[in-house]
């Protein structure tokens, strides 16, 4: 005899604890993702709408960092570790937070 | 400046630097790699790839159980070096470099766009696709949604993906075939063609995994050991040439660099190379980096890899790993470009073409060493073709024929229909390749913005997202495709919106295409949701119960289907 109460699936309003300890954990990485992935050029541009020439030079270009222009080193180094550290993030939360509360994922 | 069609002409010099290309390179000395058959590196590659089918030969399956998901029983490393030489294609393995030494701050850009794209697949798709537990896209879309358009759909864009992205890795592999034997580009496709069939053909996706993994250690490797010689020789210390270029690039940016002095302009224009929008504004910046980014998350050849791993655990894991390997290759390729800016400041398109094949020589490594360098080349190109051409083929043979067009055919049929479909489509892909059309590397562009339109919504509303229906997801999906098309044509007529400079540039596309599809689905799927009927929602709940660990989840008819994959 089939369940008649349709399944409920939002991911902003999640039904059950473990898929809103999914969404939660989801969340904080998709936000933390976001200023990685769009705050930092965002931060770039707004501090760089003082060049006249329009080639976004800032404080930021100036600044050095472990002997890199900070700009440089944000995008090609301090986002793509950001990245992996993200989904290590991830993974840690999950263990913490959602695999411990439902018992039955482990043996799955 | 027509910034965005430099791009692509960019990206298509350094794609499909074709064997001419490199006889007419010009540039310094030290930038041209001479073609013709080399003895040595020719040994060390050919016996690279007798190692390559001999594995994919000795992991050869035999009872026709995992020629498409390896049995499930790969390890979180593994599938992660699985999903990283599956991505990094001959194009990123030769091109990002280029990228990076033409576009300075800008072509980051591609770089954070192609690893960033990776935490959403994570957090949105990895663990439920997993649990889901069966074999290909199409299949999770046709059986969440219940309706055979949205899997056939689903399945003709694979299909098209794939074999856009896998012409473009004969590219690739003609740049080295020419290099290494002096073939000419059309006998390197055959050459590369009858190698990656045969493999695939004798072992199916165990085989292609292992394989994967293989090529993965041979093709890191050959990229980075020569970078430790490299920055030895610009004034580092060789400890991590990774962190050790930031002097360099800060020295580049006040002109000073290996040769005689600069001009003035040619000092400012270096200057504004590596200065934020100077190659490229805002905007365009953030809308390439989303697109790629919703484009990684909705490549099927990249989803498929979660269903070749035991449970959802290591699923997850993988894709850490994966993100880390891929990484060691996006932090090591900057490298490359600012030393190749340090050493010869004004070369053009012909110089970014053989920025990497060059190295060896560059770094004096040897004769030897440009076989390896090679043979790490050749895996890059044939993991990824390998990869595709599988994704490709059990779209139609398991979605089209298994599923629609013939349900009742058994195993060895279905397999049969697998392994000539893999042949076909190979064929198709030769084709394409040997009489290329004049803007293959803008479909292969495209390749991102279509999976990122299409794909990448349809799959998260599917997962997250209870009342999307069959209606919402065949709206999205006609609307993402469609719009990807309209952006193409648009851009190859030359009008003004769709181009380089446009609000929606065509290979850009997702920034806007991608949020209106996601919109589309949920309205058209409210507005619809009466003509769903009670039979398809319950199946679309079961399938909700299994993916989100639901109680009540009905076991599935087992069908002769799933006895046979696994």
């Amino acid at each position: 005899m089939a369940i008649k109460k349709r399944v409920y699936v939002n991911f902003f309003r999640p039904s059950t604890p473990s898929m809103k300890a999914e969404a939660r954990i989801t969340s904080i990485v998709i936000v933390l993702w976001a200023i990685l992935s769009y705050g930092i050029p965002l931060l770039i541009y707004l501090v760089g709408l003082g060049d006249p020439s329009g080639s976004g030079e800032s404080f930021i270009t100036r600044s050095r960092f472990l002997g890199f222009p900070l700009h440089y080193w944000l995008i090609a180094q301090g986002c793509t570790v950001g990245y992996v550290l993200l989904c290590k993030l991830y993974c840690t939360l999950w263990d913490k937070r959602v695999a411990r509360g439902n018992p039955r994922r482990k043996s799955l | 400046m027509n910034r965005t069609s430099l791009i692509l002409c960019l990206t298509l010099a350094a794609i499909c630097g074709l064997a001419v290309n490199l006889f007419a390179a010009a540039g310094e000395e030290i930038y041209q790699v001479e073609q013709g058959f080399k003895l040595i590196p020719a040994v060390i590659m050919i016996t690279m790839l007798c190692v390559y089918v001999g594995v994919g030969f000795l992991s050869k399956v035999s009872d026709t159980s995992g020629y498409w998901v390896a049995s499930q029983e790969i390890g979180k490393f593994g599938n992660g070096a699985a999903i990283a030489s599956d991505w990094m294609s001959a194009a990123s393995f030769m091109g990002v470099a280029g990228l990076l030494y033409l576009k300075g701050w800008f072509g980051l850009g591609y770089i954070i766009g192609w690893t960033g794209g990776y935490v959403l697949l994570l957090c949105l798709i990895t663990a439920q696709l997993r649990r889901f537990g069966k074999y290909t896209i199409p299949e999770f879309l046709g059986d969440r949604f219940d309706c055979h358009v949205v899997r056939l759909l689903a399945a003709s864009v694979t299909v098209i993906i794939t074999i856009t992205y896998a012409a473009a890795q004969f590219k690739g592999i003609g740049l080295i075939c020419g290099w290494i034997f002096g073939m000419s580009y059309t006998a390197s496709v055959f050459f590369a063609a009858g190698v990656v069939t045969a493999y695939m053909l004798v072992s199916g996706m165990a085989g292609v995994t292992r394989n994967q993994q293989l090529q993965y250690v041979v093709l890191i490797s050959a990229f980075m050991i020569p970078l430790w010689v490299l920055i030895k020789k610009a004034g580092g210390a060789g400890i991590l040439p990774q962190l050790e270029y930031g002097p360099i690039l800060s020295g580049l940016m006040e002109g000073s660099v290996a040769g005689p002095p600069l001009s003035p302009e040619e000092a400012l224009e270096l200057r504004r190379t590596f200065l934020p929008w100077g190659m490229g504004n805002f905007y365009q910046f953030i809308a390439l980096v989303f697109t790629l980014m919703v484009g990684t998350a909705g490549l099927p050849h990249i989803m498929i890899r979660f269903y070749t791993v035991k449970n959802e655990d290591i699923a997850r894991k993988s894709v850490l790993w994966g993100l880390f390997f891929i990484g060691l290759l996006y932090w090591s390729s900057p490298v490359y470009a600012v030393l190749g800016k340090f050493w010869n400041p004004n070369g053009g398109p012909t110089v970014a073409d053989v920025i990497i094949l060059s190295a060896p020589e560059r770094a004096n490594l040897g004769i030897a060493y440009i076989g390896y360098l090679a043979s790490g080349a050749m895996a890059a190109g044939l993991s990824t073709l390998a990869g595709l051409l599988m994704t490709g083929a059990s779209a139609i043979a398991h979605d089209w024929y298994a599923t629609v067009l013939r349900p009742e055919c058994t195993d060895k049929q279905a397999l049969m229909v697998g392994r000539i479909f893999t042949a076909i489509i190979c064929i198709i892909v030769i084709v394409i390749a040997l009489k290329p059309p004049a803007l293959i590397a803008q479909i292969v562009a495209m390749a991102f913005a279509i999976a990122g339109n299409t794909i990448f919504p349809v799959v998260v509303l599917g997962i997250w997202y209870s009342k999307s229906n069959k209606y919402g997801a065949m709206a999205s999906m006609i609307w993402g495709f469609g719009m990807t098309l309209m952006a193409m044509v648009g851009w190859i007529l030359g009008i003004e919106f769709f181009g380089p400079e446009g609000l929606m540039p065509a290979t850009s596309s997702a920034l806007i295409v991608c949020p209106i599809a996601f919109l589309l689905n949920i309205i058209v799927s409210n507005v619809m949701a009466e003509k769903v009927t009670e039979e398809t929602a319950d199946r679309s709940d079961n399938i909700l119960r299994k993916l989100h660990n639901l109680p009540g989840n009905a076991a599935e008819p087992r069908n002769k289907n799933v006895a046979f994959f696994h």
